[in-house]
């Protein structure tokens, strides 16, 4: 059998019987290269009660070259790309060892969210954010890891019933929006709460702006 | 082999040459063509052989295996200097990139430093166990080791700045004579060994480790090293524990891919493995001397030994092109037509030793070509017009396409003569009057607003690339002017008496002039950054009489042949090659012994040379 597909069923058969680590690792479809990780946000930090998909990519040349991991749960985090997910890690790089695992991996991705490296950033506007001002950063963490992963929070807002101006305004801010942004398009005649969605979900902030054309916001608004 | 041009250390004896060429290459054929080129083309000589001109440069061309003499020659020494093995002493001079003096004087300074930063010995553990955890890999116990592992400390070793007095007389006592260990029982292995990277259990498993002490079996490692290898062209392979900062020696490294133990495809993998890790080796040796350049050509192996462009001072006064020996491209098809008996060469391996231009830039130095390309990229879209290769007629405004290098046109519709260049009327270019190369500053001089200002110096640019880019261009086409050239001497061979080396004329005409062109464009960029004056008025003299040449001379090699005229047109030509020929080394030289005298000015500030006075041009 070929020694790396051996050696990719061993992983995944190991993850699965480890029931103290809480890594998930499960095929997308029958190929084998092409997986999806999963772990819970680590206690204690913005993350915490997230549950985060990994897509993994195992290269033709694994365990000797570097596995390829990317976030498929948006991470609002230093050292991961807001937009793409990509991740600016060592060992996925240069300090990769051939004895690193798919589930050790996931293990450091796990620490990297316990403690981010805001000076060797992947999307310089979060490390902005993290370094400028700590705690509005851990509210934007906090509230992107109940949106987008599934965190605390998540269901029971879902329930109440339209929620107050005030609420509203908050969660511009946590969204990591701006206010300006919200209001022209909520002047059109468009529901605020539908604006902040569509804004958030077309990562409408920094140099992104200038890359949505109005028409493209108005169109998912109309959806 | 360009003899007129390459250089020889020799008195010219020409099988001193002969010597040189088959010790560089082994392209096979070549060398017989040429001979033949040597022995029939004395009509074109015009210095003797074998002397240097004063464009030229003094240099050497040095296969694989000369370089590799050298490396071994500074590895002996330090085996020597330090009392270390081979091995070590390969490791270290690498990690000191060939530095031998540094290497020396750090380690007599500090001998487990300068080791442990090499990656020869591991870091003395400050009294804990040694570092095995990749043993608890395979088990699930691996977050300790990837939490701390996750941003693994490489420099690690920058650690023992500070280390102990005891630290120091222990790696005094290593010996480094044992750096690898083959033996499976050598290690504190678990029984039976399981490979922490294949998880394979075979008991016919071979468990390898470098002096770490870190085993994985041989089939990893070979994986591993070739992946390094090929994948990341990395000549200092790490042991491939998570960590560990020990390099893997060449001997481990040759004894894996050697191995008989494997298929005979994969044995020729390996084989080619270790030939490629050679040519790293080399190239990295090269790259850390100042004094050797890597042959730029595609799959070519021979490096350039040139000291006196060593320095980048020195490279304000010459232009240091070299060639490394070799012809072609090995597989790439050859300059010549299918099957025909011109056997034209590829194309020499010249370069420049001084910058990237991986071509002759002569006369103009490196600094001034480089600003010139640079100028010409940043303002390409302006220019982009002037590349096309189709014009219309100043006179019926009907199409005409270039296609062969001569730049008088002659309009197919109305006969309309004209000068592909400048569009003026050929007839001005055949006078004393023929200015072709010379732009008017007097339209720059009256320009007094900004805008005109403006227009006039981009006119002024787009006159000097115009001519650049023409020249170049007619080179490019100069493939099509070989395979017509090579038609026209088949045609002649069964029109005429003429043997096939009497013919040769052809191919000799055709080749100056793709040279001479080289040399022409190129003094458009010169032409383009000196300052106004007698010594500009004269270089662009000297440009205009080898242009004019050059021109003359790819007419008569375009023109039709008729059966009576060829004897006539065999003297013309030979007589005009060796015109052009002594054209264009009166450029070469004047401008060599220009830099040489610091005689030229420039109208910008260009690298190296002083500021120019403030002029307007
Ligand atoms: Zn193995
Ligand atoms: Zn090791
Ligand atoms: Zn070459
Ligand atoms: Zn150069
Ligand atoms: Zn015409
Ligand atoms: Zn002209």
């Amino acid at each position: 059998m070929d020694a790396r597909l051996r050696r990719v069923n061993k992983e995944i058969a190991d993850c699965k019987n480890d029931k103290t680590s809480n890594i998930q690792i499960e095929l997308i479809d029958e190929n084998p290269f092409h997986l999806k990780g999963s772990f819970p946000g680590p206690e204690g930090t913005p993350y915490q009660g997230g549950h985060f998909e990994v897509d993994i990519v195992i290269p033709e040349s694994y365990p000797f070259q570097p596995v390829k991991m990317k976030f498929l749960t948006k991470v609002y985090h230093p050292n991961v790309s807001s937009a793409s997910g990509a991740i600016c890690l060592d060992i996925l790089k240069d300090a990769w060892s051939p004895v690193l695992t798919l589930k050790s991996t996931l293990i450091s991705l796990q620490s990297l969210l316990c403690s981010p490296e805001p000076n060797d950033p992947q999307d310089a506007e979060v490390a902005k954010h993290y370094t400028t001002s700590k705690n509005s950063f851990d509210e934007t963490a906090t509230y992107w890891t109940q949106i987008y992963a599934g965190g605390p929070g998540a269901k029971e807002k879902k329930g109440k019933s339209a929620a107050s101006k005030a609420e509203a305004r908050d969660e511009v801010a946590i969204a990591g929006l701006e206010k300006a942004h919200v209001d022209q398009f909520e002047a059109l005649g468009f529901p605020r709460s539908k604006v902040i969605d569509v804004l958030r979900r077309l990562n409408y902030r920094g140099a992104n702006v200038a890359k949505l054309t109005d028409d493209r916001v108005v169109e998912e608004l109309l959806k | 082999m360009a003899s007129d041009y390459e250089f020889s250390d020799s008195d010219g004896d020409y099988d001193d040459d002969e010597d040189m060429i088959d010790g560089t290459q082994d392209e096979t054929g070549e060398s017989e063509d040429d001979m033949d080129m040597d022995a029939f083309g004395d009509d074109f000589k015009v210095v003797p052989k074998g002397k240097r001109k004063s464009f030229e440069i003094e240099y050497e061309s040095l296969s694989q295996s000369d370089v590799e003499k050298l490396m071994k020659k500074d590895v002996e020494d330090i085996v020597g200097i330090l009392g270390v093995d081979e091995s070590t002493a390969n490791l270290l001079l690498r990690h000191m990139s060939w530095n031998t003096e540094r290497l020396i004087e750090k380690y007599m300074d500090n001998p487990t430093k300068v080791l442990v930063a090499a990656g020869v010995t591991v870091e003395e553990p400050p009294s804990s166990p040694a570092p095995i955890r990749s043993h608890s890999i395979p088990n699930s116990a691996t977050i300790g080791t990837s939490q701390s592992g996750r941003r693994p400390t490489r420099s690690s070793s920058k650690l023992l700045g500070s280390k102990s007095p005891s630290a120091l007389k222990s790696s005094s006592t290593v010996s480094p004579t044992s750096t690898t260990r083959l033996s499976p029982r050598a290690t504190d292995l678990p029984t039976p060994f399981v490979c922490p990277i294949c998880f394979d259990d075979a008991p016919t498993l071979r468990p390898l480790s470098l002096t770490c002490s870190h085993p994985f079996c041989s089939g990893c490692w070979t994986a591993y090293i070739s992946s390094k290898i090929t994948d990341e062209a990395e000549h200092a392979i790490r042991c491939m524990a998570e960590g560990c900062a020990l390099v893997a020696t060449d001997t481990f490294i040759h004894d894996l891919l050697t191995a008989s133990d494997v298929d005979p495809e994969e044995a020729k993998v390996n084989e080619e493995t270790w030939a490629r890790f050679q040519e790293l080796l080399i190239r990295h040796f090269v790259a850390s001397n100042p004094n050797l350049k890597y042959c730029p050509y595609p799959a070519c192996t021979n490096t350039v030994s040139c000291p006196a462009a060593a320095s980048k001072a020195s490279l304000t006064s010459v232009v240091p092109i070299v060639s490394c020996g070799a012809r072609g491209i090995p597989g790439a098809a050859q300059a010549s037509g299918s099957g025909g008996n011109l056997g034209l060469p590829g194309k020499e391996h010249k370069f420049c030793f001084g910058c990237p231009i991986e071509s002759d830039h002569r006369p103009v130095v490196c600094a001034a070509a480089r600003l010139w390309l640079k100028k010409c990229r940043d303002d390409s879209e302006t220019a982009n017009w002037i590349k096309s290769n189709t014009k219309e007629c100043s006179m019926c405004m009907s199409t005409i396409e270039k296609n062969g290098g001569c730049n008088h046109m002659t309009c197919k519709k109305c006969k309309h003569e004209f000068c592909w260049v400048c569009m003026g009327p050929w007839s001005e270019h055949g006078t004393a009057w023929y200015s072709c190369n010379r732009y008017d500053e007097k339209a720059g001089v009256e320009a007094r607003d900004a805008q005109s200002r403006s227009r006039a110096s981009l006119e002024r640019y787009l006159h000097y690339y115009n001519r650049w880019a023409n020249h170049e261009q007619s080179a490019k086409l100069s493939l099509d002017l070989y395979a017509k050239t090579e038609k026209k001497m088949e045609d002649m061979q069964i029109t005429s008496e003429l043997t096939w080396i009497e013919v040769q004329f052809m191919k000799k005409a055709v080749e100056e002039v793709d040279k001479c062109r080289m040399t022409l464009k190129w003094t458009y960029a010169m032409a383009y950054y000196l300052a106004k004056g007698n010594e500009k008025d004269l270089f662009e003299d000297n440009q205009r009489d080898l242009e004019k040449a050059v021109e003359d001379l790819s007419e008569l090699l375009e023109s039709p042949i008729e059966a009576e005229n060829i004897p006539m047109l065999r003297q013309k030509v030979t007589d005009k090659t060796v015109y052009v020929q002594k054209r264009n080394e009166i450029v070469l030289e004047d401008t060599a012994a220009g830099f040489l005298e610091g005689r030229w000015k420039w109208n910008v500030a260009i690298d190296g040379f002083d500021d120019p006075e403030k002029t307007e041009f």
